[in-house]
């Protein structure tokens, strides 16, 4: 019975360090930036869009978790939009390989992809990786390319400190 | 616009059907392996005016054949079996059919997770009987994307991709490589690719590359290229004898950004020589889509000539030449719709007619393209709601 309860024990225990690990890749369609946007409304957000036939963004991606792993409360929103619907199983293991592992993660679902990017920001024609720091205030800080993350640092801390 | 007659028809019936809700995450995707779901297609005009669509839908890459300028087509062939194909925006299957009715395909594989490319390429006498199985267009095992093809006019087909061999070769060695290569690789008529060669070194790794021809082995390629200090503007260069010349920059936009840009350029020559450009930047020094030309020979090109209306995301850009008359169409959306624009030069390039909308839509697109037969010059484009078009532009400009 011990030895059963301490397995028991164990099991849980190896339950929620994969619960505390699973990402879930959502479909980002039309309507998804708004319901995004307001679920994090007065929080600083950092909004990363990546994708896995964008080489740069894959180069980055362990330097995003190194960066979370310094600020462990930062909200961090990965959404692929990558021109071809991508297989969201796929998605979640690059971002866990990554060490990305408590992150928001979405996927463009949606063909009509001028559409999503219209409503997310209409100046925005497609290339990433992408990067919007979105302030208290709801204030947007674009970032085309890849992103100096010492840069994201110190607006996260000049957000969190106010 | 009233000469915007030739549409197919036959399709657009086909396209009105409700794609089911799978309950998936694609909801406005189709699940067939049909024209009506393919996300992009592909036109050539065969000698003979017969127009051929090579189109990817699910995995799978089919062709047809139209005698009627695209009202009806004949069963499609698929020249695979379901594969997971390399979805970029600009990736998209070729095809050549040359005056002996033989024709080449090519369409590109995502070959694993991270979407290296694997160029697959066949062949057939007889396209509408059937292909010989796709066979890789090279055994290098770096990743290779974004194939074109042109069919010069002895009836040689030019390929011509984004190649990674020398980046993953550099890697070996401990060296730094930045982006890709242009690689390419010559069929003879009736024969297999020849081995490739690499045409250039550091050049962007996400985006179309535009092959027009200054003649028989002479193609005229433009691409996106990596220069110094990561700035992604345009390179062309004029093969001569089927090898690559000098390399000239088309324009110093300054669009330095270290990202897939998944736009790429567009070229045509006309009757006299005239080199004619159009491509995307979001440039330090212009930003949106421009067209430019070069009267010798792409050493230098005209100051950039800006297109369309920034504020509705001008992208894809197309130009194509017939004589000294010019055609360049492009898309915008304004928040609803996506609309192809289209102008003409008559003047070679020098002067050009006020723009005007000739298709639009109000869900996915494919890129809008031009392409022409004998004298005449059709916009091909696929949309997701309509099916395909294929729309005469005389008179319509």
């Amino acid at each position: 019975m011990k030895l059963r309860g301490f397995i028991g024990v164990l099991f849980l225990a190896a339950l929620s360090a994969c619960d505390s690990q699973t990402i879930e890749t959502r479909p980002f369609v039309r309507g998804s930036w708004h319901q995004l946007l307001a679920a994090h409304a007065d929080k600083p957000t950092i909004v990363h869009f990546w994708g896995l036939t964008c080489a740069p963004c894959l180069t980055e991606l362990p330097h995003w978790a190194e960066m979370q792993r310094d600020r462990p409360g930062m909200n961090v929103v990965m959404i692929a939009s990558d021109p071809a619907s991508e297989d969201t199983e796929e998605l979640t293991a690059t971002l866990a390989e990554a060490k990305l592992n408590n992150v928001e993660s979405w996927a463009f679902a949606d063909a009509f992809h001028e559409k999503l990017r219209f409503e997310i920001d209409p100046t925005w024609r497609g290339e990433m990786p992408r990067t919007m720091l979105i302030g208290r205030d709801g204030k947007a800080r674009v970032m085309s390319g890849v992103a100096d993350l010492q840069e994201i640092r110190n607006w996260y801390d000049a957000q969190t400190k106010s | 616009m009233k000469h915007l007659s030739i549409i197919a028809s036959a399709l657009l019936f086909a396209g009105m059907a409700v794609a089911a809700d799978h309950g998936d995450h694609k909801p406005a995707n189709c699940a067939e392996t049909s024209l009506t779901c393919a996300d992009k297609a592909t036109p050539f005009f065969a000698a003979d005016g017969a127009l051929w669509l090579a189109w990817s839908a699910n995995g799978r890459v089919a062709v047809q054949k139209s005698t009627d300028l695209g009202r009806t087509f004949t069963s499609a062939v698929f020249v695979n079996e379901t594969e997971k194909l390399d979805g970029g925006a600009d990736g998209r299957p070729q095809i050549t059919v040359d005056r002996s009715g033989r024709a080449t395909v090519a369409y590109t594989i995502a070959k694993d997770s991270h979407y290296s490319g694997q160029v697959m390429v066949t062949w057939s006498d007889n396209p509408l009987k059937g292909f010989g199985g796709a066979q890789k267009l090279t055994a290098d095992t770096a990743s290779q994307r974004f194939v074109s093809f042109g069919l010069d006019g002895d009836g040689r087909v030019f390929a011509a991709w984004i190649d990674k061999r020398n980046l993953v070769a550099a890697e070996k060695a401990g060296q730094k490589y930045a982006g890709a290569a242009l690689a390419f690789a010559w069929a003879g008529p009736g024969q297999d690719f020849a081995p490739p060669r690499i045409a250039k070194d550091n050049t962007c790794e996400c985006c179309r590359i535009g092959i027009a021809f200054a003649g028989p082995k002479k193609p005229v390629v433009i691409w996106r290229h990596l220069y110094d200090g990561g700035v992604r503007d345009h390179a062309v260069t004029t093969f001569n004898d089927g090898l690559p010349g000098p390399v000239y920059r088309v324009a110093v936009d300054k669009w330095k950004i270290d990202a897939c840009p998944h736009q790429g350029p567009s070229i045509a020559v006309g009757g006299n020589g005239t080199y004619h450009a159009t491509w995307f930047t979001g440039g330090s020094a212009r930003e949106g889509v421009f067209y430019a030309r070069s009267l010798d020979g792409g050493r230098t090109f005209s100051a950039p000539l800006q297109i369309g209306d920034n504020s509705r995301q001008p992208s894809r850009p197309y130009v194509l030449t017939n004589g000294s008359a010019v055609w360049l169409v492009w898309k915008e959306f304004d928040g609803d719709q996506s609309v192809v624009y289209g102008m003409q030069s008559r003047d070679d390039g020098v002067t050009w007619s006020t723009p005007k909308a000739l298709a639009n839509t109000t869900d996915a697109s494919d890129h809008p393209l031009l392409i022409r037969s004998g004298e005449k010059v059709f916009l091909s484009w696929l949309t997701h709601k309509e099916g395909y078009r294929l729309m005469a532009l005389e008179g319509a400009l």
